[in-house]
């Protein structure tokens, strides 16, 4: 690596053979736009999150009223969220229990399906890849009149996981399972040696010892970046969260639905308890991203085992 | 990647041998009993399931459910029970969810398109006509009667009426008819008040309270000549059927004008156009396609919403991925210090809710007191003015979109092996020459799948639209609410759930299917152009 870059800064420099070519301007050339890049998107991502979390201490509680460094810092937004009359307890607790259950069922659901995808070769394993891959071009979400009416249509059947349910939500949440991620997964699955398998095989191991003993330990990874990008994508679903409970009990409602109902109504009187809203749902969510960051990023990224 | 196939061809013998082999080591029966149990158990609850369903959902004619429900049951049992159906035993339940949850529901988008499914006519053709057949008027003149609600149960139960007419001859009204009531079989206390009657007791002012508008609107004792309502709580009256239907001329009649209804396109209308409330669904073939076409207002501004559609998914693709490439390219270099900080920043506001994000941009384009009009010191009406209004929802959906491209770039960097770029140096190659003619087109075959998906997710992507400005500001002149950015998706969901005239599923529904036919032929078009990604299968 090393080698590398440095032929190449040297070919950077013998490029431009200006008199006086100083160290500056090499570090500039090799090192400094990077940093400069960095600093500049920096600037554009943090700014807003800057201004959120200023909002939500910003004594006044008004958008007119914020300016970006606070007069003085207060627990007054956060106060009216959680003690008031808003439902804001409730929206935070659905939310975490019905997207952290149905990431739960479809990381296993996709990872089963990735496991097949990727081990096994039977009739229709293509068509099958490509049937998961057609079926993502064609989201769930644009179907969701015909959710709503089939819901509907359930409640009268089975009142428990019909329109207004959240156990209906989950449901078809699970029906979105096999999308992209199926993929992802395969792609992981693919990089590890089948020798693995086999020389579990040999040993007179069967295809689930294989797959619970061999395989699960090391996709671990691939399967935290699967839940917590289903997580992501869950929590911030709107459309189809609204087309099931949002014409029910506010109190079922999840935190996208919430929310927005409750600083739209209201958009420039409820911008501070608003922002202390979204930092004490968001902050939680960004930890547990960072967090998980490193399985994240090597899962969507090397994606191999080592050694 | 070559080898890949080879090594799957070998996996293949070894699934059927796996079973015969497997019985040889004998720790691997002790250890399969557990999961022996297990699956048969669940198996066991899930038959158990399916059958106690069946006959609540054949009450209920809910037959699209009975055949899920035998279909999944029968799947399932095969796969786990049968010893050779191993890739079905992993493919199976994701399939069925898959099938059910996303799959049907597509299907019935495209039957509910062909049928005029609407707030006013949502009922099908029996319901309608029951709701007419117990519409009635009450005639001036007729009996009244005094009342006193009863209800089986202690009150919780099924209603009925203890009824007194001007000449004191008592009745018991139930759902059945009507009974006269002989004075033993009243039980009264020293009052006189009724304490029951053939098992049926007074309702406390409570229970009237919670009942009232089953008591009020819904319930009815038949009669001859039509009904006996409750008036008030403690008054009822004979009302008369106001429409009687002829189910061999399929005409429905007002009984006291005499006028006569025709069925038309799922109403009752009479001959001078004269349409009756709540009409049914039927199918309307092509109406709701060929509405989006033939209606001028409809139709400029369906145009405009697409066209807004296609610029802004691609925009967003190009402007993601151009910055998030950018920095991978930056942050990925070893001498960078500090990587790893930039980068937990970076992704920072990927890992906050796209549903927030959307709603806090809204405060800071906020033209009188957002904070980016504080900085320039302008009045610049950034949500309302349609040119503007779009260029705020690119910006924020590059500040959203950019980390996702910025962590698979950096993973796709990665993984190109280093050799390939010192090959190109040892030729000659430049950095430049480098990354544009060895990484560039290597990182595009790795990527492509997932900017296909990346474009296929912001042609749908209802958050930003919706959440951040409400799909406005609005389109002068237009029919159906449609606005300058909105896409057609927050267009569908508006006319379901938002329209004026009241909830267009039928509509909507077709303008779904517009959405799954535009997105279905944009990727198989990508997916020509990417044959390359067939080698990766």
């Amino acid at each position: 690596m090393a080698v590398v870059g440095s032929t190449a800064e040297v070919r950077g420099t013998t490029g431009a053979v200006v008199a006086g070519s100083n160290r500056g301007m090499r570090w500039f050339r090799s090192l400094g736009w990077r940093h400069l890049l960095a600093w500049g998107v920096l600037v554009f991502a943090l700014f807003p999150i800057l201004w959120i979390i200023s909002a939500s201490f910003n004594p006044t509680g008004t958008l007119i009223s914020q300016s970006l460094i606070p007069s003085e810092l207060t627990w007054a937004n956060y106060e009216e969220l959680l003690l008031g009359t808003t439902p804001y307890v409730s929206w935070l607790v659905n939310t975490v229990v019905i997207a952290g259950l149905a990431s739960l069922f479809i990381t296993f659901l996709c990872f089963l399906a990735a496991y097949a995808f990727s081990r096994m070769r039977f009739r229709g394993r293509r068509t099958g890849l490509m049937s998961v891959l057609l079926i993502q071009m064609f989201p769930q979400t644009l179907a969701f009149v015909a959710i709503f009416l089939i819901m509907a249509r359930i409640k009268d059947v089975f009142p428990p996981i019909g329109l207004g349910t959240q156990a209906g939500l989950i449901l078809i949440y699970l029906g979105g399972a096999m999308g992209v991620n199926t993929w992802l997964m395969k792609g992981f699955l693919d990089t590890l040696p089948v020798e693995l398998d086999e020389s579990a095989r040999i040993d007179g191991a069967s295809h689930w010892q294989i797959f619970r003993y061999i395989i699960f330990p090391l996709v671990i990874p691939i399967l935290a970046v699967v839940f917590v990008l289903s997580f992501i994508f869950l929590i911030n679903d709107y459309v189809l969260a609204s087309a099931v409970l949002g014409q029910g009990d506010p109190e079922k409602f999840t935190l996208s639905i919430g929310l927005y109902a409750y600083v739209s109504d209201q958009f420039n009187l409820r911008w501070g308890p608003f922002a202390a809203g979204a930092m004490m749902a968001g902050i939680p969510v960004v930890i547990l991203f960072l967090f998980l960051q490193r399985y994240i990023v090597s899962g969507l990224t090397q994606g191999a085992v080592k050694g | 990647m070559t080898d890949l196939g080879t090594q799957g061809s070998a996996t293949e013998l070894p699934g059927s041998k796996d079973e015969r082999r497997g019985e040889k080591p004998p720790r691997r029966s002790s250890s399969s009993v557990l999961p022996l149990v297990a699956k048969l158990l669940f198996l066991g609850v899930l038959n158990a399931l399916a059958i106690i369903s069946l006959p609540v959902m054949l009450a209920e004619d809910f037959w699209p459910g009975i055949i899920t429900v035998a279909l999944a049951t029968i799947a399932l049992d095969w796969a786990y029970l049968s010893k050779r159906a191993i890739p079905a035993k992993y493919l199976i339940p994701g399939t069925i969810f898959a099938i059910v949850f996303q799959v049907y529901p597509i299907i019935y988008s495209a039957y509910t398109s062909f049928t005029n499914f609407s707030t006013a006519n949502r009922l099908t053709f029996e319901q309608a006509l029951d709701q007419f057949e117990r519409r009635s008027s009450n005639v001036p003149g007729s009996t009244r009667y005094q009342l006193t609600i009863l209800g089986g149960d202690g009150g919780t139960g099924e209603l009925a009426f203890f009824l007194t007419d001007d000449q004191g001859a008592t009745y018991l009204g139930t759902a059945d008819g009507l009974q006269p009531l002989e004075p033993d079989q009243i039980a009264t206390d020293a009052e006189g008040d009724v304490q029951e009657v053939e098992g049926y007791v007074p309702l406390t002012i409570a229970q009237i309270g919670d009942r009232q508008q089953e008591i009020l609107q819904q319930f009815e004792v038949p009669t001859e000549e039509g009904a006996i309502r409750a008036v008030t709580v403690t008054s009822a009256a004979v009302f008369n059927r106001l429409y009687s239907y002829d189910p061999d001329t399929g005409l429905l009649t007002d009984t006291e004008t005499g006028t006569t209804y025709g069925q038309e396109e799922g109403n009752f209308v009479s001959a001078d156009g004269d349409t009756l409330q709540p009409g049914w669904r039927i199918a309307i073939g092509f109406a709701n396609f060929t509405r989006i076409f033939t209606s001028e207002a409809i139709r400029g501004p369906f145009v405009q919403v697409f066209i807004w559609n296609v610029v802004f998914a691609v925009l967003s693709v190009v402007t993601t991925f151009a910055l998030g490439l950018g920095l991978a390219v930056a942050l990925n270099h070893p001498g960078m210090r500090g990587r790893r900080v930039y980068r937990s920043l970076l992704i920072l506001p990927y890992a906050l809710p796209s549903f927030m994000t959307a709603l806090i941009w809204a405060g800071m384009f906020n033209q009188e007191y957002g904070v980016i009009n504080q900085i320039l010191g302008a009045s610049v009406p950034w949500l309302r003015d349609p040119t503007l209004a779009k260029l705020s929802i690119l910006i924020v959906n590059l500040w959203l979109g950019f980390p996702y491209m910025f962590l698979i770039s950096t993973g796709a960097l990665q993984s190109i092996p280093e050799e390939l770029k010192e090959a190109g140096y040892v030729d000659g190659a430049t950095p430049r020459q480098a990354f544009r003619r060895i990484t560039f087109p290597l990182l595009l075959i790795s990527l492509a799948p997932l900017l296909i998906a990346s474009f296929a997710f912001n042609f749908n992507n209802f958050n930003i639209i919706y959440l951040l400005n409400g799909g406005g500001p609005p389109i002068a002149g237009a029919q159906t609410p449609a606005g300058h950015t909105d896409i057609l998706i927050t267009y569908t969901y508006r006319l379901a759930f938002e329209s004026g005239q009241g909830n267009e599923f039928g509509f909507a529904s077709a303008i779904a299917i517009i959405i799954f036919i535009l997105v279905g032929s944009i990727s198989a078009l990508s997916f020509r152009r990417t044959r390359a990604l067939e080698e990766v299968v």
